[in-house]
């Protein structure tokens, strides 16, 4: 080794910025309030966090351009070929670290954002065919509307099947490979040994999420005063 | 290996994997056990249940279906499953919803289908809620004759006694002239005829019918048996005849009985006697009969088969 | 000396006498313009848009058409009983309200609602008259119509009638011709225009009038008018007592014949006119005259029940000569023996506010049952007996029904010792019998105070949509094109047959 000044190395390095670990867990909560208030008929609940998912998800994607490293879809979306050879790997038993998402980490985000996007835009548009309608469903006729309620009602069960993945996909790596990123994404810390060795990430300034988003908001506020026609309720 | 990670103890991928698939089978037996009505979609999936199915002539196609198509799919159909109950089949039915089953077999007062839609429209557990059409008088007891005959998809209509009318919708059909002067064409030029020389007596029966009617009443007197038979030629398609006042006679009774759809005969106040009466008998058509005088006798046969009857009232 | 002329070669000379150059431009420019309108209004009857033509022989605009399609009933009966009978008092039978006489109205009847004459908190008020069950399925009826509810089981009683129109004009010209203002053509219009009429020497439609002693008519002629359609098929008000029509009858020294000269001669005055100007009501204008030189011989012996025999005369109530409910009944049947189409009956007087004291349900709501209750009973029974209800289409009602709670007249703190209600329109009950309708049924309910209908409520237009079922019509194909419109009985709104009610 050359005789630079050794700083000892650090245990665990950081990983994830504290917006996406943020983002996160929120995500999940907002899933199961969402899934909770329409299965009790608490539709006002629904319809807020139904909404708030759609900001997030959008600040989400813009944050995958603007973010750290690890949260850019530059660093975990790979091509379809890649995907299936880090699988195979993993199955025969190879062991490649990644510092952010690996590829079928990578798939499964994307996967979700898109299903979860799917889900909130849908919502936009349904109706309960009594007395409670999205905000966006006075925009088109009550046919297409409830069969957009109807494809809302599938895309539930996609994120059903999403997340069962997500979840046995997360248990594989903690209980059989060791890989705990369950905490991971609490602490935003890897163990050393689990990234690579000359992994650079570069951390965007959390004040910059704020901005994206504020930024969000703001687009949502000025859709829903157009809609309203010029008012706000 | 970091001394800071608690070792973790590892398990092998099988060992993992069964452990979710045995947590997974648990977790749709818990889901089964929560929601019945998942539980029987789950067994008719996998083919561990049957799926029950209504024959046409039942009770329940006939008359339970339709009330639901009109009243419940729109929420609790394929579009939307509120309360996870879907009515539009008859498994679906059986299947009940988030709360278990709706329609109890034979038990009113348990069957919260039931109970729900006799609420009052106040209650805002009443089915259909506010906003939409309410069940009627007669549609709930249809629902309450189903149940209470055991929410069958089999036990045939004609045996739920007590059944309300069945009110069919109406509906009117479109007029196609093409078609109705194809079905004038064969008396067409004989009708033409006829309503020329017999000015307002003969007249299509409507539209879109090539059946006639024949009205002589105004013309009293002048109205008489020759005349009847020179209609004779139209007698195939006289649906409804009104001679009363007229001058016929018992003449002209072989005439009327051979009108082989003849459905309504007035004949008030003609010289007609029970001759023509009695000649009437075999008519398989006619639905009312009013005539001049008449013994009960003579009118017997009519009566048995369910001809409306009137006599003559004196004077007028 | 002229010569004298006849009446043809008179017209014709003035003709030419009366072209003038400026005459000659106008016809030419105006002459491609009367082209277009002669050949477009050359159908008097046009066809509408939805294919049926009433297209008819000028002449004979009253001819019969056949209906849409089959239809049991042939002609109507129509009974008004006009100022809007109490049906709290007749057929709708609510024993919690009277549970709750003398109490204050409930805030939740009086909020957002407009009334013709209670203001304030006015007392709930309780069935006047006892109610009882008849008939075979236990109808409950008062003891005010002890004639009709003999024949309870051949009506169709229908309690959830609806109206947005609380005054009785408006009301009335929307339960008889479909819209609460006028100009609008009356339902017999509507029926003759469609069906026409089987007698050619009586008027097609036909209105006989009575009432208590109170006002009349609300609304007025337009309540048997012809509105946009040809005025060939107005309503024509005849009488029971004294002459049938006025002014139908020639003056003393007119016979027949010099009647028929004068007829001939306007007759071809006026086709010279319809020739020159093409306005088909010139047409309808002689068709009319010469209803009327056919009505003078056919009417009189229509509407003269002294030729019925005294049992009638009884059974009815009739006396010959007075005007009176009863005499009208009688009327009504002769009438449809002999081919009328659409008999209208008013009774007038059953606005019971409670003052003055022809007002009262104690006084004046008394006496219109007893006026009424025999004749309608004595008619059904007689149409019955005579086969026509097979083909009559017999309806009776008024044109809103009457508060469950009491008229306070304005608030007013005098005692009345009338009782009263204001007028209502959330509910009332209209009854119909005969051809197609299914008898001894009651449609619709209202709730236990009788202020709101609570199952299968039935619009005026639903009624009417009905009616024209009844008699074989689509109500949404007889229509009129007028004013860029298809002008239906039913108007704009979209109406439900009452499929519930057909035989």
């Amino acid at each position: 080794m050359a005789d630079e000044a050794v700083t000892p190395k650090p245990l665990h390095v950081r990983v994830w910025d504290a917006p996406t670990r943020l983002f996160h867990w929120t995500i999940v909560t907002l899933v199961f309030v969402s899934w909770l208030s329409a299965d009790q008929g608490y539709m006002k609940v629904h319809l807020c966090s139904g909404l708030a998912l759609l900001a997030l998800l959008l600040f989400r994607i813009g944050w995958g351009l603007v973010g750290s490293t690890t949260a850019r879809f530059s660093d975990f979306l790979h091509p379809p070929r890649t995907v299936i050879g880090y699988v195979k790997g993993l199955v025969g038993g190879e062991k490649h670290l990644y510092a952010g998402h690996n590829p079928a980490g990578g798939l499964m985000v994307v996967a979700m954002i898109v299903v979860l996007l799917a889900q909130a835009l849908t919502g936009l548009f349904a109706n309960d065919g009594l007395h409670f309608s999205g905000p966006l469903a006075l925009l088109i006729s009550d046919d297409v509307s409830t069969w957009i309620t109807g494809l809302h009602s599938l895309i539930f069960n996609a994120i059903l099947l999403l997340v069962w993945c997500h979840v046995v996909a997360v248990g594989f790596y903690l209980f059989v490979k060791g890989d705990n990123l369950v905490k991971a994404m609490i602490t935003g810390r890897k163990p050393h040994t689990h990234v690579p060795e000359a992994v650079r990430i570069a951390f965007t300034r959390s004040y910059i999420a704020l901005l994206m988003l504020l930024l969000v908001l703001t687009a949502g506020g000025a859709a829903w005063f157009m809609i309203q026609g010029g008012a706000f309720l | 290996m970091a001394g800071l990670i608690a070792a973790r103890p590892r398990v092998s991928a099988k060992a993992y994997f069964g452990a979710v698939a045995l947590a997974t089978a648990l977790g749709i037996a818990a889901a089964m056990l929560l929601r019945p009505a998942f539980a029987h979609t789950v067994l008719e999936l996998t083919g561990l249940e049957s799926v029950p199915q209504a024959s046409a002539d039942s009770f329940y196609a006939q008359r339970v279906q339709p009330l639901f198509q009109a009243h419940c799919i729109g929420c609790h159909g394929s579009e939307r499953q509120k309360g996870g109950l879907r009515l539009d089949s008859f498994a679906a039915t059986q299947r009940g919803g988030k709360h278990g089953a709706v329609a109890v077999a034979g038990d009113i007062k348990g069957s919260s289908l039931f109970e729900r839609i006799t609420l009052p429209a106040t209650d805002d557990r009443a089915m259909p809620p506010s906003g939409k059409t309410p069940m009627n008088n007669d549609e709930i007891t249809v629902i309450r004759l189903w149940i209470a005959s055991g929410a069958s998809g089999t036990l045939p209509a004609r045996a739920v006694k007590g059944a309300p009318r069945l009110v069919a919708p109406v509906t009117i059909p479109e007029l196609n002239p093409s078609a109705v002067v194809k079905k004038r064409a064969p008396l067409a030029a004989r009708v033409a005829q006829l309503r020329g020389r017999f000015p307002g007596i003969v007249e299509y029966e409507s539209r879109d019918s090539a059946d006639l009617v024949v009205n002589a009443t105004l013309k009293h007197d002048a109205f008489g048996d020759s005349d009847l038979r020179a209609l004779a030629p139209l007698g195939a398609r006289i649906v409804a005849a009104d001679l009363s006042g007229t001058a016929v006679t018992d003449a002209a009774a072989p005439l009327l009985a051979a009108m082989p759809v003849l459905r309504s005969l007035r004949l008030m106040r003609t010289k007609t006697t029970d001759a023509t009466v009695t000649a009437l008998a075999g008519s398989k058509t006619l639905k009312v009969l009013a005539v001049g005088k008449a013994s009960p006798e003579a009118l017997a046969p009519l009566r048995r088969k369910g001809v409306r009857i009137y006599e003559d009232a004196d004077g007028g | 000396m002229r010569q004298t002329e006849t009446v043809q070669q008179m017209l014709e000379r003035l003709d030419r006498q009366a072209q003038t150059r400026r005459q000659f431009v106008g016809w030419g420019a105006g002459g491609l313009g009367a082209f277009f309108m002669n050949t477009a209004m050359a159908a008097q009857q046009p066809t509408t848009s939805t294919g049926l033509s009433f297209r008819r022989d000028p002449s004979t605009p009253l001819s019969v058409l056949p209906p849409q399609f089959p239809a049991k009933a042939k002609r109507v009966i129509y009974l008004h009983m006009g100022g809007a009978p109490s049906q709290l008092e007749l057929f709708d039978h609510k024993p919690l309200l009277a549970k709750f006489d003398g109490h204050d109205c409930p805030q939740s009847f009086l909020k957002g609602k407009r009334f013709a004459f209670i203001r304030g908190v006015p007392k709930m008020l309780g069935p006047q008259f006892p109610f009882h069950q008849t008939g075979k399925n236990g109808t409950w009826i008062s003891d005010r119509l002890p004639h009709t509810e003999k024949l309870i089981d051949d009506l169709c009683l229908i309690k959830s009638m609806k109206t947005d129109q609380f005054n009785h004009a408006p009301a009335q010209l929307l339960v008889q011709t479909g819209d609460a203002r006028t100009g609008h053509a009356s339902l017999g219009s509507w029926v003759t225009y469609g069906l026409g009429t089987e007698n050619q020497n009586l008027p097609g439609f036909i209105v006989l009038a009575s009432s208590g002693p109170g006002p009349t008519a609300n609304a007025g002629k337009p309540l048997w008018g012809s509105g946009f359609l040809p005025s060939v098929y107005q309503g024509v008000e005849c009488r029971s007592a004294g002459e049938p029509v006025l002014y139908l009858n020639n003056p003393h020294d007119v016979s027949r014949a010099s009647r028929r000269q004068v007829l001939d001669a306007v007759d071809a005055i006026n086709h010279h006119t319809e020739q020159e100007f093409g306005n088909p009501e010139t047409v309808a204008r002689i068709a009319q005259y010469e209803l009327a030189y056919r009505m003078q011989v056919e009417a009189s012996e229509a509407m003269d029940i002294k030729r019925e025999p005294a049992a009638v005369l009884a059974r009815y109530g009739a006396e010959p000569g007075k005007t009176s409910y009863a005499n009208n009944c009688l009327v009504a049947r002769r009438l449809a023996e002999r081919g009328v189409r659409f008999i209208q009956l008013y009774h007038w007087g059953w606005d019971s506010h409670g003052s003055p004291s022809d007002e009262g349900i104690n006084i004046g709501f008394v006496n219109r049952c007893k006026e009424t209750d025999q004749p309608t009973a004595a008619l059904l029974q007689d149409l019955k007996e005579r086969g026509l209800l097979e083909d009559t289409l017999v309806i009776w009602g008024g044109e809103f029904g009457r508060t469950p709670m009491e008229d306070n007249h304005g608030g007013s703190t005098e005692v009345s010792k009338y009782i009263g209600r204001d007028h209502h329109t959330a509910a009332f009950t209209v009854w119909m019998t005969g051809a197609g309708v299914r008898t001894g049924m009651v449609h619709g309910e209202t709730d236990d105070m009788g202020y709101e209908v609570v199952k299968d409520p039935v619009e005026v237009r639903d009624l009417h949509a009905t009616i024209l079922y009844l008699l074989g019509f689509d109500y949404q194909k007889l229509n009129y094109p007028y004013q860029g419109l298809d002008q239906k009985l039913t108007g704009v709104k979209p109406a439900r047959i009452v499929s519930e009610i057909l035989a």
